[in-house]
């Protein structure tokens, strides 16, 4: 059986028989799932869980604690659970604060030819709350001397930044989706803030009905 | 269309299909759906009289859309305060049927009576309190006796300026926290939700995916461990 998220640039999967995962490009998905979830699922698995549904079911399996915040960003949104004693406490879900954040640095990252695993983390940021928004500023930056690999750190720490607030500020925080791919962003949240990473197959995670865990964390 | 043209009263605030939208060169993106549908629905109709509340139950909008109008339209504009402190009762808000049915039953009541002897839902599953959400795809979202609280209990109620009626709520019941997106009931809201535990919500227009995985999440944690649990203890 196979289980998978399929998101807005990438479709993470889970094969239940042969206990083995993927990633995949949407666009190349050439499958289909039994039990789905993401931003492009249309009409790829019989049957479909809602992403805030996944993330929070997936939290409950990887997480011990029984307080925790777990904000998900991936190529174009953010999502974040709160639970108090294993209780669902606070949720929410933004496509429009985090728009195209994974998605902008992707193709920042391509267009300037970075390496994310060598930039090194910015001290200041660039106050962005969208992707669109803030790439207008990185080219003010590099315009006025910056160098490119700064004025892309700055920007992934603004990036960071904006998902801390929007998940009520935690001083810990566990982190999923598709950024935690990206070393820079991983390790651009502002000093004082413990971030632990849980890779991006915590919503097929969530998916999953007690059948084991997928260990894959931060790069 | 024609129907609801001939119709001797019209409720403003709710939605009639095939209205074309005049409201967007005249009010502000950042005004109410309900009040630039008013808006759109008053210039649409042809209205012999328009009679505003503008009371405490309502917001600066309304007495801002009453002005808008005066000045748009040939017709009277009656400014109103509805100040009324005699229930009648809520039956419809605390009845066992459908979230979206109870809804509609409320506003078209208001100006053509309705049938309210319906059955009590004694155990809500979960209650939801604000106004009444532009999108009703939003009630869908519901189980069945979903509890009616906030404004849209006090319409029911006819006392619209009623606090304290507004603000009751039932702490044993999940509750979703509802205001269109712009209305000042936003702040009330979002603090009641976190007082009580709810969910906050602040709805533009249509229910988007994020809204329904929202609620849908909210449903499955909150109620459906809340109903497993009594099924257990039971």
């Amino acid at each position: 059986m196979r289980l998978a998220d399929f998101g807005t640039t990438w479709t993470k999967w889970y094969d239940t028989e042969t206990k083995s995962y993927g990633v995949v490009r949407t666009s190349e998905v050439d499958f289909r799932a039994a039990v789905g979830t993401g931003h492009n699922i249309r009409s790829r698995a019989d049957r479909m869980i809602n992403e805030l549904v996944a993330l929070a079911e997936g939290g409950l399996k990887r997480i011990p604690e029984p307080d925790f915040v777990l904000v998900d960003v991936g190529s174009r949104e953010i999502k974040y659970v709160r639970f108090e004693n294993r209780r669902l406490k606070e949720m929410n879900w933004s496509t429009s604060c985090a728009a195209l954040t994974g998605f902008t640095l992707e193709l920042l990252g391509s267009y300037f030819r970075l390496d994310f695993d060598h930039i090194r983390p910015a001290k200041q940021s660039v106050p962005v709350t969208c992707g669109v928004l803030g790439m207008e500023q990185i080219f003010e930056l590099v315009g006025s001397g910056v160098s490119e690999a700064d004025a892309v750190a700055r920007f992934t720490r603004g990036l960071a930044e904006n998902a801390l607030r929007f998940s009520g500020n935690p001083e810990h925080l566990y982190l999923s989706g598709g950024m935690t791919s990206n070393a820079l962003f991983c390790k651009s949240f502002p000093l004082g803030v413990e971030v632990i990473s849980l890779g991006r197959f915590v919503l097929v995670e969530g998916l999953m009905s007690g059948e084991g865990v997928i260990d894959a964390g931060c790069p | 269309m024609e129907e609801i043209r001939r119709q001797d009263l019209v409720d403003l605030d709710n939605l009639y299909p095939g209205v074309p939208v005049s409201s967007d060169s005249v009010l502000p993106r950042t005004t109410c759906r309900i009040i630039r549908r008013i808006y759109d629905n008053a210039l649409f109709m042809n209205l012999d009289e328009i009679v505003i509340d503008e009371g405490y139950g309502k917001c600066d909008s309304a007495r801002a859309i009453a002005s808008i109008l005066e000045d748009r339209l040939p017709i009277p504009v009656r400014r109103t305060r509805n100040v009324s402190s005699e229930g009648r009762g809520t039956p419809v808000s605390d009845s066992a049927l459908a979230l979206r049915e109870k809804v509609e039953m409320i506003l078209s009541d208001f100006v053509r009576p309705v049938e309210r002897s319906v059955i009590a839902e004694p155990h809500p599953a979960v209650a939801v309190w604000g106004v009444p959400c532009s999108d009703f795809l939003l009630y869908d979202l519901f189980p069945d006796g979903t509890k009616i609280l906030g404004w849209t209990r006090c319409f029911e109620n006819r006392t619209p300026a009623d606090d304290e009626l507004e603000q009751m709520i039932d702490p044993a019941v999940p509750t979703v926290f509802f205001a269109q997106m712009f209305c000042h009931k936003n702040a009330l809201a979002k603090h009641l939700a976190g007082v009580h535990g709810g969910l906050y919500l602040d709805i533009d227009g249509q229910v988007t995916l994020p809204i329904r995985a929202k609620v849908e999440a909210f449903l499955h944690f909150r109620v459906g461990n809340r109903e497993r649990g009594r099924r257990e203890a039971g």
